[in-house]
């Protein structure tokens, strides 16, 4: 555990200095006392916080704290699960997430994900891959979907390996090659904000590195809000940490949120502390 | 299949036993004696079957040569200058028409029903329909048999089929004239008859459908009808492929039904609205006059097309959905 306390700070001293200052970016996204409740137990309540444009928001902690859960609450996955009821205002910019002013194709379209486990369709090509989130919406013309998937493509980083068999599925790729698919398949349709659920939890140390390195180059065209239960991750790829944890009756609540450097050099509360210091969880 | 492997396997283990090379304990070579015996007999029933039921039609194809599968005609000869003439052409096209309705009507009903089933129905409704559904596919042949020729021959007589015969333009499918027992029907009430277990394996298929997927086309703003279309049904359909192949070995291999709503009938008129006879139908209602007759190879000859056809039936069926659980979990 001490060995570990020190691999963390230090590189949280070394990478989170350069943490940029987000304070004055305008908010990409905002939630206040938000809740998630299935079939009427709560799993996340009371969360908010703001989500600044263009940098990275980490959500750490423990398993079963809600990170993932309060996640899917933001592209209104919950949608499909019966029994879920997400409450509080989660909001896009101005537009209410809930409200229902924005269909919510369109909203999904406007707030993309990447999962835990690449899933590229298997039935479908690279190309087809990429292109798919541009045809669900309607564009047909081929001269625009083939440029979207080569800027996407380029965008996270794997057209150089994948051009000359856009044509092959999306099987013949490695597990990190497969997760940048997705990736450029959730950029492709140019979302406002990218969600990342544990993106790199099934990948290997070097797919790892490749996919944290490309999150640092997409953030100035989109912002991220990555789970993710590594903290060395949240470190090296985060401007914001929200930090949550799983109270008395099982429902995650938010202990503190600040600028990663902060939660990770000098947290307000003791309990995030000891989190970062490795001692639970 | 498992003739070839019963066979091949049972010699080695029993000089394993005899020749004591493995450590084996006495009660382990009593039991391995009893699984051996147990499945060198299933062999050997198996080969007598397969084998006899060949031998028995050798004769048939010989005398008809190629005619056997060109030639409507069966006419059992007692003039022995003049050669019987039998031919399974009438009873291969309506084995393809009827079951070909049928797969039609599976494929669509079917694969709608388990879409609402897996994605419409709430979870306690969901159990609950998949065991109606399967003990529908339970139900013998005989009953649905029973249920088109009283409920719905007259029906088809008298209501559908001369309203179909009306549609102008419409002739060289369903014909000018109205019958109750015809291909349509047959057809029909075939379709309603492997619609279940169609549906049964249906559901399983596309349950297997990975969530993530579905989740990842959702995700991209595609609509639930999009996700359907374009994730789900594309992700599903070599399964889907594989449990219609095992529906429609079914419809092929099925007798008693047939035999009651087809109208037993050899033609070479295949319009819809016509009464024809399937392969496993005309076995079935030809065997009680055969007896001692030169058909009996001749039926025995339809046997052996029967038994080829479902064979290579479920092999493709098993590689398919076996293709699909690798295909479908990520």
């Amino acid at each position: 555990m001490s060995n570990q306390d020190a691999t963390v700070n230090d590189i949280s001293m070394a990478q989170v200095a350069e943490s940029a200052s987000f304070a004055n970016a305008p908010v990409a996204m905002s939630l206040r006392n938000v809740s998630v409740a299935f079939n009427g137990r709560t799993a996340v309540r009371d969360v908010s916080f703001d989500v600044p444009q263009n940098a990275v928001t980490a959500l750490i902690g423990p398993s079963g704290s809600g990170k993932t859960t309060l996640l899917r609450a933001l592209n209104r996955l919950h949608d499909l699960t019966k029994g879920a009821v997400v409450t509080g205002d989660v909001k896009l910019g101005d537009i209410d997430v809930y409200g229902g002013t924005i269909p919510t194709t369109v909203l999904r379209s406007r707030i993309g994900m990447v999962f835990q486990r690449p899933n590229p369709f298997p039935t479908m090509s690279l190309y087809d891959n990429v292109v798919s989130g541009l045809r669900f919406n309607g564009v047909k013309k081929k001269s625009i979907l083939d440029d979207a998937c080569e800027q996407a493509l380029t965008a996270a980083a794997i057209w150089d390996e994948v051009k000359d068999r856009l044509k092959a599925h999306g099987s013949t790729l490695s597990g990190g090659q497969q997760q940048r698919l997705c990736i450029a398949r959730a950029l492709a349709v140019e979302p406002e904000v990218l969600l990342m659920d544990e993106p790199t939890s099934a990948l290997d140390p070097i797919s790892t590195a490749s996919i944290e390195e490309l999150i640092g180059q997409i953030k100035n065209r989109v912002t991220i809000v990555i789970v993710t239960h590594n903290m060395q991750q949240a470190a090296r790829v985060s401007d914001q940490t929200a930090f949550l944890l799983m109270a008395e009756d099982r429902a995650g609540v938010q202990i503190e949120v600040g600028p990663t450097s902060k939660i990770f050099n000098d947290p307000d509360d003791s309990r995030t502390l000891d989190y970062i210091r490795g001692r639970f969880g | 299949m498992s003739l070839n492997t019963s066979t091949v396997s049972s010699p080695s283990p029993v000089t394993n036993v005899e020749g004591r090379k493995r450590p084996s304990t006495s009660s382990r070579g009593a039991y391995e004696y009893v699984l051996l015996t147990a499945s060198a007999l299933f062999a050997l029933i198996a080969a007598y079957f397969v084998g006899t039921v060949i031998w028995r039609a050798v004769p048939a194809f010989r005398e008809q040569g190629f005619g056997f599968f060109s030639n409507a005609m069966w006419n059992s000869s007692f003039d022995p200058t003049v050669p019987s003439q039998f031919g399974s052409l009438s009873m291969i096209i309506g084995t393809l028409i009827t079951s070909g309705i049928a797969i039609l009507i599976a494929v669509i009903v079917g694969t709608g029903t388990a879409l609402a089933i897996t994605f419409l129905l709430p979870s306690r409704l969901r159990t609950i329909a998949a065991t109606l559904i399967e003990l529908l596919a339970a139900v013998p042949s005989v009953v649905y048999g029973v249920w088109g020729l009283i409920i719905l021959t007259p029906w088809f007589q008298y209501t559908v089929g001369p309203w179909l015969a009306g549609i102008p333009g419409f002739d060289w499918l369903f014909g000018t004239t109205a019958g109750g027992q015809c291909y349509l029907l047959a057809g029909l009430v075939l379709g309603a008859m492997i619609l279940p277990s169609y549906v049964a394996i249906g559901r399983e298929v596309i349950n297997s459908v990975s969530k993530e997927l579905i989740e990842a086309s959702l995700s991209l703003g595609a609509t639930q009808w999009q996700t359907l279309w374009k994730t789900v049904i594309p992700t599903a359909r070599i399964g889907l492929f594989g449990a219609g192949t095992l529906a429609l070995g079914r419809a092929i291999g099925e007798t008693v039904a047939m035999s009651m709503v087809l109208g037993s009938a050899l033609s070479t008129n295949y319009q819809l609205l016509k009464p024809g006879a399937t392969l496993a139908g005309w076995i079935a209602t030809q065997w009680g006059e055969a007896q001692g007759s030169n058909q009996v190879p001749a039926l025995f000859a339809l046997g052996v097309i029967l038994m080829v056809v479902s064979l290579s039936m479920s092999l493709i069926s098993n590689r398919l959905v076996a293709r699909q659980r690798r295909a479908a979990t990520l």
